[in-house]
């Protein structure tokens, strides 16, 4: 029980201060809004095919994603709070605090994303709950992977766009996957028969990118 | 006395670093013999006379050297994620400088295996059209591997204290080290494949002929060896330039 109340405070805290600034989520709100904007003008009125549509909407969540996620680490460095935080709470504790933080603005992000671009786009979805599906695992993955590179760049003496570079090789399995997984919740898809092997990989890539992240996470944060 | 320089040098080590790291008799006999295996390979490889293959005429001996070039980089990753854990386990700074140095030299291989699978498929499937890039699967994973140890050397230089460059790039390169098995699974499902044993491909067995088999696979081993003379050295080299400057990137 110990273990939850630990991560259940990191993750209170981390709501908390946001509430107070509302940095974080305008940050990644205002990316997602004008990153989508800027393709639909770009694209005009002409038809963007389906597969199209979901490559487009998983590298705008992956952009923001590496832009605004990078902060949780940061800002505990910048705020001189990380000492505090390594008294008081086990490393596992806080990884899992900032974990689901950031998991919540990137469900945020999905909501907003995917509500966009839907108008804008006109994206043709058929099948609610697999696209549903497919965002929730994918940004499971995704909040892993970057959960565990925030700290590395907090560590890292230049921080600026380093984040982006270290998480994109390694996402490629997991882009390659949801959007075949997404493109099948669309018109002319195939459904859950189709995306039974991606949601599949997603969850396992899911699955070991957090296990590792939590195993690797202390050597990153102890000093 | 010639073996004197060497000697003190290796001494020096066992205080600094807390044991003898790199033996250079072995170093040396191992050396003498990829040069010698080497160049019976590559005579071999040039010399001995290859069954006809369709579309692939004589380019076909390229295969004792563009696959040898994929299992040495394959063999490199495993080297260098290998001494990163050994950089989790034991915080020593010996095995970083093992991790860097395979991965640097592994890349170097695996750009050598990209270009000649570039070049070779342009000059056979690919002749008479403008491609030069397929997303070929083992291609494309090749790509990202060269780019996750491009991330990493990015990395190393974004941190200033070797101690915690040490560990956090060595988090990195097994973090990495855990999401690439994927892209085995994941890409030949989604991209056609050229290379044997691929769906409609023959399998690599089929295609070729004893007399290659018996260059290729000392190919591999010779290449290997090679990997190992080329990492060992520059870990002797980035050794010195650490008790030197205090820093050990090369």
């Amino acid at each position: 029980m110990n273990w939850f109340r630990g991560s259940w405070a990191v993750l209170q805290k981390d709501l908390r201060l946001e509430m107070r600034s509302r940095y974080a989520l305008n940050m990644l709100l205002m990316f997602v809004l004008s990153s989508l904007l800027l393709i639909a003008f770009s694209v005009g009125k002409e038809a963007v095919s389906e597969r199209m549509q979901t490559a487009l909407l998983w590298i705008v969540i992956l952009f923001s994603a590496s832009i605004g996620l990078g902060r949780s680490f940061v800002a505990e460095e910048e705020q001189g709070t990380v000492l505090l935080l390594q008294l008081n709470v086990p490393g596992s504790q806080v990884f899992a605090g900032k974990l689901i933080f950031n998991l919540i603005l990137l469900l945020a992000v999905d909501v907003v994303g995917l509500g966009v671009f839907a108008i804008l786009l006109n994206m043709p979805i058929e099948n609610w709950g697999l696209l549903a599906l497919t965002l929730l695992l994918g940004s499971v993955a995704l909040a892993g992977a970057t959960t565990l590179l925030a700290a590395i760049i907090a560590r890292a003496t230049n921080k600026g766009p380093l984040l982006p570079v270290l998480l994109f090789p390694l996402l490629v399995p997991l882009l390659l996957s949801v959007v075949r997984a997404s493109r099948s919740a669309l018109d002319g898809g195939l459904g859950f028969p189709g995306a039974t092997e991606d949601l599949q990989t997603i969850a396992l890539f899911a699955g070991v990118v957090i296990t590792a992240a939590v195993l690797l996470f202390d050597y990153v944060w102890t000093d | 006395m010639p073996n004197e320089p060497y000697s003190s040098v290796d001494s020096t080590f066992i205080h600094l670093l807390g044991g003898p790291v790199v033996s250079l008799k072995r170093y040396l006999i191992v050396r003498n013999i990829v040069i010698f295996w080497m160049t019976c390979v590559i005579l071999a490889a040039f010399l001995l006379p290859i069954p006809k293959i369709n579309i692939l005429e004589h380019t076909a001996r390229n295969l004792y050297f563009h696959v040898p070039m994929w299992f040495t980089m394959m063999a490199a990753v495993f080297v260098s994620a290998w001494h990163s854990f050994q950089v989790l386990k034991t915080g020593d700074l010996v095995p970083d400088i093992r991790a860097l140095q395979a991965a640097r030299v592994g890349a170097f291989f695996g750009i050598l295996g990209l270009l000649t699978g570039i070049v070779w498929s342009k000059f056979t499937w690919y002749v008479g059209t403008d491609v030069w890039w397929n997303f070929d699967p083992r291609q494309s994973m090749v790509s990202l591997q060269l780019l996750i140890y491009g991330a990493y050397f990015v990395l190393r230089s974004a941190l200033d204290d070797p101690d915690k460059r040490a560990r956090i790039s060595a988090v990195y390169n097994l973090f990495s080290a855990t999401t690439t098995p994927f892209l085995l699974y994941v890409i030949p499902r989604q991209m056609e494949s050229l290379h044997p044993g691929a769906e409609g491909n023959p399998a690599f067995s089929e295609i070729t002929h004893p007399v290659m088999r018996l260059v290729f696979y000392p190919a591999i081993i010779g290449f290997i060896g090679l990997f190992w003379v080329v990492y060992s050295q520059r870990v002797r080299v980035a050794l010195l330039k650490y008790r030197v400057t205090r820093d050990p990137e090369l």
